[in-house]
């Protein structure tokens, strides 16, 4: 049972998080947390066993966020994206968003060979990890156009699988099942971590779901970065039709988790891009992604990888308050001088310098940080990219909790 | 010839049954001989199962060949008066969906002479009700295999009364889980769990035997 | 938790069952109780919500269990057998047996066409029904022999549910991954509904298992009863070679369990066959398996359906002590006096006297019955059928367990 005061809590900490997500000054700076790698790190277990074991899972995640409480808890059953199988399953809503993202047992099960799990295909203690490959020749991009959910089902599953290679056997359909089954599992669990960190004042509700710029689904899934790179100057055409095809499926995805009120899209080729180019092939379907979903009042939340400096203006294209943009190796402060007031900000702490530095310098770095950003509300601080590694001090990872409480007062 | 086929018939051999009727029904009044031996056949073959020498498997395959012949006998018996011996409205009580039973019964009791009015299966009590009123039989049949029928069958024939056609029909259950306890508690005037019986059972509610 | 008292009384209702199941006399008479449709019907709700409310079905089945105490707990609310299923997976032994039967909200999913069940196809005060038809033609005994596992996917699968019309689609594929999903599901609701009647001092034995007598497996799901008994007239041999191969497949899925310490047959078309056609057709194979399964320590269990009579002695050529028949139609008094110390014999209550008798007449009813079949031991009181209806008057059943308290003990 959740006690009155960590009820009190978890409103403390919604209502921080939802005053900045409207561009608003809260009580304190909303902090989203520091985690990772670092929280098996932390509770003795490996990578593998956060990832496969799930009871470890769950005691690892709570003594992580019973010790270093932030306004969203940290930590989950670490994923690779596997957008092509939700593609390939549009049609079925209630397994589509389920399977969006593959982890570990998901993928003992599946065996995709984009994967790689520690404790499976990689050392017990390192991070889960995508491997791009190329599924799609560029001479299937009028298959693709034509239907992209029927294009992931019969020709990219087979090829990304081992599993799924003979679609019409007993195996693919037995592994369907065990699929079926091992999510039924991990829902229960899941179920069961959520209301533990409930009980610590987490609070619940206010789903997320994920999109993809559909751009990076052709570079991330069907042709690998590279290939689609060049794709956008051999068959430009091909490309940009084949991203609006896309858009069409993933936005009804998307629209399927009903429980989602937020989008969250991590972008890739953005870096990769020229402004010409990305305003050209990405841009356009993710803008109207964005807006399709603001129509229908979800937000949407793009993790900005790389430098995005190129691109930011790209934003003020949107309506005031659509969203948030965290930002990698873009500096915050930048992006502040151009989306305030328009588009929430988060991120701000480089993960460099919590590795590497120590309390005292990022009691000062962060001091400097909140100092900057906060004035003016819209912001949310955080690391820049997500995953602290195991090596992490943990006198570091104190010192930015300690500083957050020190300077993030309004 | 006639005996020819009454043998194989009952003998179960299947082909050479359905070789001679093919011969037979082309003669001059073959067609009304070769349903005659194939009801005397019928017979036989029921008697041979309440005996305890033939068993369902039996009844199943003279049901089918005596429908395979029934096939190119009848057309030529178009004219031909064909006695009966009274009608039946027949079908699977309501909530049960099962029609082997019923499906054996029936040929058989066709077989016998008795005009079958099929109503189906999983058959509404106020089905039964209208069949009744618009057949005017003289015998209902009311089949189950599960246990839930005898709630069903129960309330059919309170139906049934309550409609005021109690008086003008007899009744008989059948099916896998009927007994003379079950037919006092659901008020029939016969039961059978086989459908030699059913049939024996049936011609002598209809006075025939 | 299960308190000290009830632990004790589940160790002796298990003493009880053991004894018999040795061919001994226990303390009292074991009864496995009655159930079915009326189990609902006590508890006030529907046959539709006792099948697809598990919530409410453990509530009915622990306030029974509780007011009408057995020796065994007859748990779940039931469903049809989907072998076929099984024997499509049986490559995949950690699926295949959750899938030999089915029930309703798993046929919301897999949509059988062989069943029926209340609130769906049936009104929702009626029983789960299965509606046996041709799904093969005789021209297609040799591919059935040649390989039973790949016949029953390639060619019986499709035709027994739309789902699978398309083996390779994306709706036979999410099929699959919901069966998964919703067996998890069962699994948990079916491990709650234990432990409640753990706690009401019921044993739990050993695993128990289901199969089929290979000639059922035609009768039932491939050819149909009507036409499988044309069968063995006009393509004997084919059907002969059939049941050999089906029993190879059949016994690979009983014995896939390690744990497995019974297996359980229910038979079908013993009503419909001579004793000659029994034992060229159906018993052989059906003998072999019990054998193989005694050989690796399984004991047998046969519900012989409908009237087993001329087929008793042929249980005489399985070795003493193989396992336990129960009859329908068959008088137990008959069976025992061909079987005692031989086969431990089931049954004897004819429901039909518990639907219409009075209590009067059920206690002498019941009190002969015992008189008769208890001396010797290797009894085990039980109803001649699984179900008793909605409607039977509850002051008959409860008639039946004040005579077995009365008349049972030794």
């Amino acid at each position: 049972m959740v006690s009155p005061e960590m009820q009190k809590l978890a409103e403390e900490r919604a209502a921080r998080m939802k005053a900045a997500n409207e561009l608003k000054e809260p009580d304190r700076v909303p902090f989203s947390g520091l985690g990772g790698d670092i929280i098996a790190a932390y509770a003795g277990i490996s990578s593998y066993e956060y990832n496969f074991d799930f009871e470890k899972n769950r005691q690892a995640i709570i003594k992580w966020n019973t010790d270093f409480p932030a306004d969203s808890p940290q930590g989950g059953v670490g994923g690779l994206d596997n957008l092509s199988l939700s593609v390939a399953f549009v049609d079925f809503p209630d397994l589509a968003n389920s399977i969006f993202m593959l982890n570990g047992p998901m993928n003992d099960v599946l065996d995709m060979k984009f994967a790689r799990f520690p404790g499976r295909q990689l050392d017990e203690y390192s991070s889960p990890q995508f491997i791009g490959g190329k599924n799609m020749e560029p001479e299937e991009y009028d298959e693709l156009i034509a239907d992209p959910q029927k294009f992931a089902y019969e020709k990219i599953l087979p090829r990304i699988s081992n599993n799924l290679q003979d679609m019409s056997s007993p195996k693919a359909l037995a592994t369907m099942a065990r699929l079926g089954m091992v999510k039924a599992q991990q829902a229960a669990e899941l179920m069961k971590t959520g209301q533990a960190l409930a009980e610590l004042g987490f609070p619940s509700g206010g789903g997320f779901g994920f999109g993809f710029a559909p751009l990076d689904y052709i570079g991330d899934h069907l042709r690998d970065l590279p290939n689609v790179v060049l794709d956008i100057r051999k068959y430009p055409d091909k490309v940009k039709a084949a991203t609006r095809s896309i858009l069409e499926v993933l936005f009804k995805l998307a629209m399927q988790n009903q429980h989602a009120d937020t989008i969250m899209f991590p972008l890739h080729l953005n870096e990769y891009l020229s402004p010409k180019l990305y305003n050209e092939f990405y841009w356009p379907t993710l803008k109207e992604f964005i807006l399709r979903l603001a129509e229908n009042g979800k937000k949407s939340s793009l993790f900005c990888e790389g430098w995005h400096d190129p691109h930011l203006e790209t934003f003020l294209e949107l309506p005031a308050g659509w969203g948030r943009a965290m930002f990698e190796k873009t500096d915050v402060r930048k992006a502040k001088k151009i989306l305030q007031g328009h588009t929430v900000i988060q991120g701000g702490i480089d993960v460099g310098v919590v590795i590497s530095g120590t309390p005292a310098k990022i009691d000062e770095y962060m001091k400097a940080l909140l100092g900057d950003m906060m004035p003016g509300g819209g912001y949310i601080c955080g690391p820049n990219v997500g995953n602290l590694p195991r090596e992490t001090p943990i006198e570091n990872v104190a010192a930015v909790y300690e500083a957050i409480e020190k300077y993030g007062k309004y | 010839m006639r005996e020819q086929l009454l043998k194989s018939f009952v003998d179960m051999d299947e082909q050479e049954a359905v070789k001679i009727a093919r011969e037979l029904v082309e003669t001059d009044g073959g067609a009304v001989a070769v349903l005659d031996t194939c009801k005397e056949a019928m017979e036989e073959v029921g008697r041979l199962f309440e005996a305890g020498e033939y068993f369902l498997s039996e009844l199943i395959a003279a049901g089918d060949m005596f429908n395979q012949i029934m096939e190119f006998t009848l057309p030529k018996l178009q004219g031909e008066e064909v006695a009966s011996l009274g009608t039946m409205v027949l079908g699977t009580v309501q909530g049960d969906v099962h029609n082997i039973g019923k499906d054996i019964f029936k040929v058989m009791a066709e077989a016998s002479g008795i005009n079958v009015i099929d109503i189906g299966i999983d058959v509404p009590h106020e089905k039964f009700v209208e069949a009744i009123k618009e057949h005017k039989p003289e015998l209902v049949g009311m089949c189950c295999l599960i246990t839930l029928g005898v709630d069903s069958m129960k309330r059919t024939i309170e139906v049934i009364k309550e409609a005021g056609l109690r008086d003008d029909i007899k009744i008989i259950i059948g099916g896998g889980r009927v007994s003379q306890a079950v037919m006092e508690h659901v008020g029939a005037d016969a039961w059978a769990d086989d459908a030699a019986r059913g049939v024996r059972l049936s011609k002598e509610l209809l006075g025939k035997e | 938790m299960v308190s000290p008292e009830m632990q004790k009384l589940a160790e002796e209702r298990a003493a009880r069952m053991q004894a018999a199941r040795e061919l001994k006399e226990p303390d009292r008479v074991p009864f496995t109780g009655l159930g079915g449709d009326v189990i609902a019907a006590y508890a006030g709700i529907t046959a539709y919500e006792y099948q697809f409310d598990f919530e409410k079905s453990r509530a009915a089945v622990l306030k029974w269990l509780k007011d009408f105490p057995s020796d065994s707990a007859m748990i779940g609310a039931g469903g049809l057998d989907c072998l076929p299923l099984a024997v499509a997976f049986s490559d995949f032994p950690d699926l295949a047996g959750g899938f030999m039967v089915v029930n309703g909200p798993m046929n919301d999913i897999l949509k059988m066409k062989f069943a029926r069940f209340p609130g769906r196809e049936l009104d929702e005060n009626s029983s789960p029904q299965f509606i046996g038809r041709s799904n093969m033609d005789p021209s297609e005994y040799d591919e059935l022999i040649a390989n039973p596992q790949k016949f029953a996917y390639e060619k019986i699968l499709p035709r027994l549910s739309d789902n699978f019309k398309d083996l390779n689609s994306p709706l036979a594929l999410a099929t699959m991954a919901r069966a998964g999903l919703e067996r998890v599901r069962q699994g948990a609701e079916m491990a709650k509904t234990m432990a409640a009647i753990a706690e009401l001092g019921y044993p739990f034995g050993p695993a128990g298992g289901l199969s089929y007598a290979p000639l059922d497996f035609i009768g039932d799901h491939l050819r149909d009863i009507p036409n499988t008994v044309l069968d063995l007239r006009r393509y004997p041999d084919k059907v002969k070679a059939a049941t050999e191969s089906i029993l190879e497949v059949l016994f690979k899925l009983a014995t896939a369990n390690p744990n497995v310490a019974s297996v359980g047959f229910p038979l079908h078309l013993n009503e419909y066959l001579s004793p000659e056609l029994y034992k060229e057709f159906y018993w052989p194979t059906l003998k072999e398996f019990v054998l193989r399964l005694a050989e690796k320590g399984i004991k047998s269990s046969m519900f012989c359906e409908g009237w087993h009579d001329p087929h008793l002695e042929t249980l005489l050529e399985l070795p003493a002590g193989w396992g336990t028949a129960m009859f329908e139609k068959t008088d137990v008094r008959k069976a025992k006096k061909v079987l005692q110390g031989h086969t431990v014999v089931q049954g004897g209550i004819d429901v039909g006297v518990v639907i219409s008798g009075t209590p009067a007449q059920i206690d002498e009813y019941i009190k002969q019955l015992l008189d008769d079949m208890m001396p010797g031991g290797g009894f085990i009181l039980g109803a001649n059928v699984g179900n008793l209806p909605r409607n039977t008057p509850i002051e008959n059943i409860a008639a039946v367990y004040e005579a077995v308290e009365k008349y049972g003990k030794y």
